[in-house]
């Protein structure tokens, strides 16, 4: 599970990390989340600058979309949608896979629109379409908005924070 | 009666008890060659014999349930022969937990299903919910608030040899019915129906995305910067311990 915001992770720091300095120098504008507990590099980007970010990632060589996925912060916190890039090679030559993890913050009342990376990386399809169907970040662009797990009429976001179950008949419990 | 004697020890026994007029032949002969039943005795008989499941599971239940279709368990000697079609099946064992999503496709094949029919309830997720039954947005709990359920086998899965013992269960179950008194077993009207005036609409979502071949949604410059990285074949890597 992610922190809170408070938290010393989520939190800017001042040096950079290599990522983002050369990010920065391609004229990329980024925030320096630090590392994770094993020293994966996050940046934070703002909606519009994330395609083109993940498309100067793939050419540095991050060539991989490992995961894409979502999480809410907390009632009334931001929502968070998260890219993870590995470096994938020949494994011949490859010495240590690399990863970044990219992360976009959407604040609770905003529109809560991010571009889709399907023109970029196929995989981020149905998981885009999760993180769609889970928190409601619109993806825009995306070639199939459509929920993946609930129903197509469901409503209402079930994994955010303050989601209240409706009730009913088939979800009470069998007494 | 020792059961294990044969006719004709039997015949010898009579025989030798008897009075000196000798074995009644006609009641003999009756009880060897006629075999009186009653027709919903026979109709039983041939229905519960041939209880044919539909292969129907959604997780880990079936995995169970599909154990016996091998040979190691094989309950074709129960006369179950699975069928993939509801319109062929006799017996449903709903194996799996039902989510919402698919609640409707279960009652479909529910009642696509030809009467008389059955349904087993097959481990905890059917019956309650099992452990989605907390916070699970989703889970059915208990499907016999989708379908009625004639017998319930719990378990997480059950084994193989629980299936069995229900399928038996369920055989004296359909053993002991009337022809008569089907129609007080009827279904009922059920699902409260009536007429809309909505209009049937197809997604302009059809999946045929997934075919394309050009990448149109990419702006220029990033393109030609992808293929030019791709013709260079080596990719800039960058180390960490710089």
């Amino acid at each position: 599970m992610e922190k809170e915001n408070n938290s010393p992770k989520e939190q800017l720091v001042d040096q950079r990390g290599l990522i983002s300095k050369k990010l920065i120098n391609e004229n990329i504008d980024n925030d320096s989340l630090g590392t994770d507990h094993i020293g994966v590099e996050i940046l934070a980007v703002e909606p519009d600058n994330l395609c083109k970010t993940i498309s100067k990632l793939k050419t540095f060589g991050f060539n991989y979309l490992q995961c894409q996925g979502g999480y809410d912060e907390g009632p009334g916190k931001r929502l968070v949608s998260f890219y993870h890039l590995i470096s994938l090679g020949d494994i011949s030559t490859i010495e240590k896979v690399m990863e970044v993890r990219v992360k976009v913050f959407l604040s609770r009342d905003s529109d809560l629109s991010i571009p889709s990376l399907y023109s970029i990386f196929k995989g981020s399809d149905w998981q885009e379409r999760e993180t769609y169907d889970m928190f409601g970040i619109n993806f825009i662009d995306h070639p199939c908005p459509k929920r993946l797990l609930m129903p197509e009429d469901w409503r209402g976001w079930p994994l955010r924070k303050d989601y209240i179950q409706p009730d009913f008949y088939e979800l009470q419990d069998a007494y | 009666m020792n059961n294990s004697l044969s006719p004709k020890a039997i015949r010898e026994i009579r025989e030798g008890t008897c009075n000196p007029l000798g074995a009644p032949q006609v009641t003999t002969d009756l009880s060897e060659n006629i075999i009186l039943t009653s027709l919903d005795d026979l109709h039983n008989w041939a229905r519960l014999s041939s209880l044919w499941p539909l292969l129907y599971g959604t997780a880990c239940c079936f995995i169970e349930f599909a154990a016996l279709i091998g040979s190691r368990f094989d309950f074709d000697r129960f006369g179950l022969v699975p069928r993939s079609s509801p319109r062929q099946a006799d017996l449903l064992i709903v194996a799996g937990t039902v989510t919402m999503k698919m609640a409707p496709a279960l009652v479909r094949l529910y009642e696509q299903m030809p009467e008389p029919k059955y349904v087993i309830a097959m481990g905890a997720c059917t019956i309650t919910g099992g452990m989605f039954s907390s916070d699970s947005t989703t889970a059915v709990r208990g499907v016999d608030k989708l379908i009625p359920v004639d017998l319930y086998l719990p378990g997480c899965p059950p084994r193989p040899e629980a299936i069995f013992d229900a399928v038996i269960k369920l055989r004296k179950k359909v053993s002991n019915e009337s022809v008569f008194e089907r129609s007080k077993a009827e279904q009922t009207h059920r699902y409260f129906t009536i007429e809309h005036k909505m209009n049937l609409v197809f997604s302009e979502n059809n999946g045929e995305y997934l075919n394309k071949k050009s990448e149109k949604a990419l702006d220029a410059s990033s393109n030609q910067e992808f293929s030019e990285s791709l013709k260079e074949e080596e990719t800039v890597f960058i180390d960490s311990e710089e």
